[in-house]
């Protein structure tokens, strides 16, 4: 019995510690700097704080020596996606510069309450493990890391590989002097590959004012749904009734004491260079999607 | 009357001369499709030793006769804890976190952990990518086949692939969501970390969990009766202290019909208490519990979690048909119709035959007892029969059903929702078993055996005597050649069924399939998954909007243009239509 007790109150003490840990939401930064050195310079500590790829002393080849040391910061989370309409997460820069053979230190601030990655690839792998580079914790947290970039001018991918998190906006790149191919779908710098689809635009609905009460439903339900077609259909009207007279004033000035076939000619030049130019705008758009 | 027997006189001709006496229609000759390239039966890379009967931390793990056997490193870490276990083992996992899960504090003095603080996250397989026409990260269910889910996981570490240069998910990111263990009586929070890009929460349902915890928050998970979703980025511990045992389940009440459905639910069972008693917490992939608890070994030799889910593809490919989380919203939440929803795949464990085989096989010896707890999951009801075999009925939706009242049958009837517990008893008896051999069991619903509708596929699995199974886990059938279920191209409808039997008496006609649909299978540059919505409606609407928008514009333009050069030469077609004699009539 007094066993029992004893568990129960234990119990007890435990529910309420719960209470600490679920009230525990403040915005203090958990800093982890007590990490365990694992060898390969893959630090870690209990907490899922992680360094993989530390390199603070090796020169990668074609480095006579370090060029400089630079730092940079990074805060990750939900907040820093607001400006990307449509991303869900999100780094507060998307794009850094280096010279080649500088030693770099990335201080990466997660702000969100779940894990975030500041994670690099394509690095030599005989120095860095996997050819990576990544930083990743819990938030609110902070951590840091150092590596030292390689010499030859390329543009690396950096992102957060938790499952979504760069398709939803954790992407970006570091452009190691003057950089190679850039990367696809960065926010704020550059498209996707595959643009998404958002359908026919929406009108939004009129207030109607009533004209008779008794005609005035039937009007409604008729007036109401403005399809997409109509509208597309409007504004192709007011082009054609704008777009008229501006062109044929246009065309009259160019032709003044033309003969019949210098005019006929130059239209057809005209026409040639439209059809060129339409081409070339699907080529580039069918060029992109067939680069990845 | 002339005239129409002339016509009957043509007629006749016509069909004298089409039709040469003598010659009789003859059918197109039987042709033979070239099946695909097969995966081998059991291509999971896993070392044999993980199958092994062994102790790892002092934690006995069991035998595993299976394909794909779960990491025993995994399971260490999942019965000790994170905390307690060497940086060694917790570096041979797939990749567990250092906190996922912390054990501590023997407040009953009995030998084990009464504190579980175990976290998860939420993660999407098969999702969608704007940089590649595939998905990320891969789950298969079946060869080819990726719907998209969404599961709660063990918290992890580092990528969600198994590496760079793999689009293949991590072990630990699948479907179903895992089955979670716990002590009776013990003080568990359960921690879960949002990092998926919409809204989630946990319902323990059927787990003892107060209303509200003790700080005052909800913790029922109900956004609307106890507490606001969990946003991502957010997380959002749930405290508990269950105080009976029994098979539960939890699940995601956000926009729960679409939610379950997408994968966010799994089995929660907790183990009666014992004295030096350590759960399993998770079971990845559900199947077999290498390390049993304490209850359990009393009674039983082994035990199994069958997790039965179904899938409505279109449902899954909603995920995968854009990148901005605002229209996937839009899709998820208003356009899409659950009412008018049929269901397509049937899951056991995640997988469909032939994947079933790799790691949801019951393997047993004869005169054992092998419990079984089985979750339905699906949207509509499950009649699981196990051939060769009657089991008894133990519980149902964890509770205890009076001895007297227990039922030995072979048909298990379950609820959406329900969960049986069964004691199946390979006594060669003629009635609890009818002796060694292959005996399949699956639910009898007849449309889950097919995947898509084309069978045998869909949840199917089969209880293994051990004598019947290799040592990596292939059993040893006496039947056909498998061979084609492990194909593409079978599931795509491409193969003729019965095209290999006899004489190929039953293959198809010349001239009505494509004979070598698999020529381009190794070619991975555009794979079929690729189009991800390619199957469903909206996938057609999609062009047609646009198509007319163009058109919409064009046309305008058209008529734009003749409206002005109308106004504009106004005068002169009023004076041409004045000289018309027809509108001049009325004038007179």
């Amino acid at each position: 019995m007094d066993k029992l007790n004893r568990s129960l109150l234990g119990a007890a003490l435990f529910l309420t510690a719960g209470l600490g840990y679920t009230a525990e939401k403040s915005e203090t930064l958990v800093e982890h700097n007590m990490l365990m050195n694992h060898g390969g310079g893959h630090l870690m500590d209990m907490d899922g704080g992680m360094v993989m790829g530390q390199n603070k002393e090796t020169l990668p080849p074609g480095c006579g020596k370090i060029s400089g040391d630079e730092s940079i910061t990074v805060r990750a989370g939900h907040k820093y996606a607001k400006d990307y309409p449509g991303t869900m997460f999100g780094f507060d820069t998307h794009e850094w510069r280096v010279k080649p053979c500088t030693r770099l230190t990335v201080t990466f601030i997660n702000e969100d309450h779940i894990r975030h990655q500041w994670m690099m690839h394509g690095l030599p792998k005989f120095i860095y493990d996997k050819g990576m580079f990544h930083l990743e914790m819990t938030g609110p947290a902070k951590i840091t890391g150092t590596l030292i970039l390689p010499a030859e001018d390329r543009t690396y991918l950096v992102h957060c590989d938790i499952a979504q998190h760069m398709e939803k906006g954790m992407k970006g790149q570091l452009i190691v002097g003057k950089g190679s191919t850039p990367f696809p779908s960065i926010p704020g710098i550059s498209d996707f590959t595959i643009p998404d689809d958002y359908g026919p635009k929406v009108a939004d609905s009129v207030k109607l004012t009533p004209v008779a009460p008794v005609g005035s439903s039937a009007s409604a339900t008729t007036a109401n749904p403005p399809s997409s077609g109509n509208n597309t259909f409007l504004l192709g009207m007011i082009l054609g009734v704008i777009g008229t007279p501006l062109g044929i004033r246009y065309y009259r000035r160019r032709f003044e004491g033309m003969k019949g076939s210098q005019v006929f000619e130059l239209l057809l030049n005209d026409l040639r260079s439209t059809v060129d130019k339409v081409i070339g705008f699907l080529t580039t758009l069918g060029g992109g999607a067939g680069k990845k | 009357m002339p005239r129409h027997s002339l016509a009957i006189l043509l007629a006749s001709l016509f069909i004298t001369l089409s039709a040469p006496a003598g010659a009789v229609f003859k059918a197109p000759p039987t042709a033979k499709v070239e099946p695909g390239q097969a995966e081998p039966f059991c291509n999971s890379g896993a070392p044999p030793e993980w199958r092994q009967a062994q102790t790892i931390e002092g934690v006995t793990i069991q035998e595993s006769r299976s394909c794909n056997p779960d990491n025993p490193n995994d399971i260490a870490a999942f019965v000790k804890g994170t905390n307690n276990i060497s940086m060694e083992t917790l570096m041979d996992t797939s990749n567990v976190a250092a906190d996922t899960l912390t054990l501590t504090n023997d407040i009953d003095k009995d030998g084990d952990p009464d504190h579980y603080v175990i976290k998860l996250e939420i993660m999407e397989v098969n999702g969608h990518s704007p940089d590649f026409p595939g998905v990320v990260p891969t789950f298969d269910i079946a060869p080819g086949i990726q719907p998209s889910f969404w599961v709660f996981t063990p918290k992890s570490r580092d990528m969600s692939t198994r590496s760079f240069a793999s689009a293949e998910a991590n072990p630990l990111l699948r479907m179903p969501s895992p089955p979670i263990r716990v002590e009776q009586g013990d003080v568990v929070w359960l921690v879960v970390e949002n990092s998926h890009y919409f809204p989630h929460s946990i319902h323990l349902h059927g787990v003892d969990h107060p209303f509200m915890d003790h700080s005052g928050e909800g913790n029922d998970g109900v956004g609307q009766t106890s507490e606001m979703d969990i946003m991502p980025g957010q997380s959002k511990t749930y405290v508990i202290r269950p105080r009976q045992a029994g098979t539960m389940y939890y699940h995601c009440h956000v926009q729960p019909h679409t939610h379950i459905a997408m994968g966010l639910a799994g089995m929660f069972i907790v183990e009666e208490n014992r004295p030096n008693n350590w759960p399993q917490v998770f079971n990845i992939g559900a199947g077999q519990v290498r390390h049993p608890s304490a209850a359990v070994q009393e009674k039983f030799q082994q035990e199994y979690d069958l997790h039965y889910q179904s899938v409505d593809k279109e449902l899954h490919s909603i995920p995968q048909s854009a990148n901005d989380v605002r229209l996937v919203a839009k899709k998820m939440n208003q356009e899409y119709d659950m009412t008018d929803a049929t269901d397509d795949y049937y899951l056991l464990n995640g997988r469909a035959f032939p994947y079933t085989l790799r790691e949801s096989m019951i393997t047993v010896s004869p005169n054992e007892k092998t419990k079984i707890r089985i979750l339905n999951g699906h949207t509509e009801h499950l009649a699981l029969h196990i051939h060769g075999h009657k089991a008894t009925e133990t519980h149902y939706d964890g509770v205890p059903m009076n001895p007297a009242a227990q039922v030995t049958r072979d048909v298990y009837s379950m609820a959406p929702a329900q969960r049986l517990d069964l004691a199946l008893d390979t006594t060669n008896d003629g009635l609890h078993s009818f002796g060694s051999g292959l005996w399949m069991f699956h639910d009898h619903t007849e449309k889950a055996f097919t995947t898509d509708g084309m069978g045998e596929g869909g949840s199917i699995s089969l209880v293994a005597y051990k004598d019947y199974v290799e040592e990596n886990g292939t059993p040893k059938s006496h039947g056909m050649d498998l061979k084609p279920y492990f194909t593409k191209e079978f599931w795509q409808r491409k193969l003729p069924v019965w095209q290999d039997y006899m004489d190929g008496s039953l293959g198809p006609p010349a001239g009505t399939m494509d004979t070598k649909p698999g020529i381009n299978s190794g070619n991975e540059i555009v794979p079929p998954q690729a189009q991800p919505t390619g199957a469903t409606p909206s996938a057609g609407a999609v062009p047609s909007p646009s198509q007319d928008s163009g058109g919409g514009l064009f046309s305008g333009l058209l008529l734009g243009i003749a409206a002005y050069l109308l106004f504009q030469n106004r005068e002169k077609l009023l004076a041409l239509m004045g000289q018309l004699p027809l509108l001049n009539k009325p004038k007179q």
